[in-house]
């Protein structure tokens, strides 16, 4: 039932201030080790928020709870409540497949398929349409453009994707991501392995993006979640330390330990 | 202070030398080995092998064609058995069951198989499969290669897929793939030459087996298809023309060995091939 709730959206009309994704005294747990503690915050739809915080301080693991992608390792689990439009994610026996299609990630380090340019895009699309030859170019040359790839590539669509470069490659799967319709992107770290151009190519992107979808980012970089967010959270050793719009953590933080980790004092 | 340094300088020399040495060492065995047999087989090596029949005691014409046909036969069998019982094992053992405790013993049980002497499931076969059939057959042969190739296709399959990251994986799920089309589009499509150039090695490994074939296949002087019957095969025939005082039968032996090692040759070739292209890509 509620699978099939999860696979018709959209849901009825939000109202404005409505989240997207809520989540409710969230705790998670690599075996007996807690890495989140009583995590409770809201990402509004349409808007992109930043996850900062030192190594460790469980940043990727609340984005990985997002889409559940803990799911495929033992011995992790959450507890506690998160909510997609109103709907709980942790429940038992949800179909993480269509959970995922809902809710894309792009990693830190690019991870195109071992397949060509074209397949590597089709490849998701084809999951879940059934569609001719040539709708599936429009969409394919759709996503490429969506990414800002479209130039480099439209001449070597059957090349590798591996043959692409590092910068190239993350936008091939920020495309490939784009290309399932989502209505979340999570990104964990994208530029952290890309040369500086490559980096504001991708910033310029998140920016487009968020007019259609709803994005949370962890980032290790202050600036660009400065640059990039409208909302700001601040997680230290488990713990959602402080949370608000980016203007106000980066300019008047209200917690201590907030204002010393982004001026660069910490620890 | 400078002392030290030519202490190091000489230790260097030395470790040097010793590792050229073995080297040297162990190819000059392997090309003994092939001149000996190139040397010794060349000179039977006519048309006539491939196209006449094992001779008769005492005969001085005769060929290896049904030794020949019958060691590609049951090669073939044998490894069409193991490979995708093998590939399926190591499937397992790298993807749903990574995480369980029944993969560790599949894993301990596997390696013992893959350093079990071959003689011994040559007589495992002829226990479980001759005796009840009541008499030696191809089939029994085939069977009895297949055990050989699995274990070394279970081992290498996991390995290869593991070479496979995470993160692929990972990103292949987060578009919502379920777990079966994340290995099979995904995880063999990555690994697809490491996967085939397993296969490969394993086939080599078989081509030569002379024990496992001995108790199961026999062997036959005689043409046959038939996988309920003994059939010819390289390694055997081999086996028995060179323990024989016929000089013709020893001529046929060597040429027969040449033939097994070329095929070996050509086929950890043709591995080694697959897996340079692998690199490059």
């Amino acid at each position: 039932m509620t699978d099939l709730a999860l696979m018709t959206a959209p849901s009825p009309a939000p109202v404005a201030t409505r989240a997207k994704i809520e989540t409710k005294n969230l705790d998670f747990y690599y075996g007996a080790t807690r890495a989140l503690n009583n995590i409770s915050l809201q990402l509004a739809p349409n808007t992109v928020t930043a996850f900062i915080g030192p190594s460790g301080c469980g940043k990727s693991t609340l984005l990985r709870v997002f889409n559940r992608m803990y799911d495929l390792y033992p011995g992790q689990r959450a507890e506690g409540e998160v909510l997609l439009d109103g709907k709980n994610i942790l429940v038992p026996g949800l179909d993480l497949n269509l959970l995922r299609a809902r809710i894309g990630m792009v990693f830190q380090k690019p991870t195109p398929f071992p397949m060509t340019i074209y397949e590597n895009i089709a490849f998701g699309i084809k999951l879940y349409e059934n569609l001719s030859r040539s709708e599936l170019d429009g969409r394919v040359e759709h996503a490429l453009r969506g990414a800002a790839l479209w130039n480099e590539v439209k001449d070597k669509l059957d090349a590798s994707g591996l043959s692409l470069s590092g910068g190239q490659q993350q936008r091939l799967c920020i495309a490939r991501t784009v290309a399932i319709q989502p209505e979340v992107i999570l990104f964990d770290e994208p530029c952290s392995a890309l040369d500086p151009i490559s980096t504001a190519k991708v910033e310029e992107l998140l920016d487009e993006l968020k007019a259609k979808y709803t994005i949370a980012i962890v980032t290790h970089n202050m600036q660009q979640a400065a640059r990039v967010s409208e909302f700001t959270a601040f997680m230290y050793l488990g713990e959602l330390v402080e949370f608000a719009q980016t203007t106000r953590i980066f300019t008047a933080p209200e917690k201590r330990q907030t204002q010393d980790y982004i001026t660069g004092r910490f620890g | 202070m400078m002392s030290l340094y030519a202490t190091r300088r000489r230790r260097d020399v030395i470790i040097r030398v010793l590792c050229v040495a073995a080297a040297g060492f162990g190819l000059m065995w392997l090309t003994l080995i092939l001149f000996t047999l190139l040397w010794n087989g060349l000179a039977g090596l006519h048309l006539s092998v491939f196209t006449q029949m094992t001779p008769p005691p005492g005969s001085k014409t005769g060929g290896l064609a049904n030794a020949i046909v019958g060691s590609l036969v049951m090669t073939v069998i044998g490894v069409g058995i193991g490979a995708p019982l093998g590939l399926f094992a190591g499937t397992y053992l790298a993807e749903y069951g990574r995480h369980e405790k029944l993969s560790f013993y599949v894993r301990f049980i596997n390696d013992i198989l893959l350093s079990a002497p071959s003689i011994v499931i040559g007589l495992f076969i002829y226990s479980a499969v001759v005796v009840p059939m009541g008499g030696f057959s191809a089939l029994a042969g085939s069977l009895a290669l297949a055990v050989i190739v699995t274990p070394v296709v279970v081992r290498t399959t996991e390995d290869m897929l593991r070479l496979v990251p995470d993160q692929v994986r990972e990103a292949a799920a987060a578009l919502g793939l379920p777990r079966s089309l994340v290995i099979r589009r995904i995880a063999y499509r990555a690994a697809r030459t490491g996967l085939i150039t397993g296969i490969l090695l394993a086939t080599a490994r078989v081509a030569g087996e002379t024990a496992p074939l001995l108790f199961t296949a026999l062997s036959n002087q005689f043409w046959s298809l038939s996988l309920s019957q003994p059939m010819a095969n390289l390694p055997v025939t081999i086996n028995n023309f060179v323990q024989s005082p016929y000089e013709y039968w020893r001529q046929l032996a060597w040429t027969g060995a040449l033939l097994i090692t070329l095929a070996v040759l050509a086929l950890n070739i043709v591995a080694r091939l697959l897996g340079a292209e692998r690199k490059t890509k």
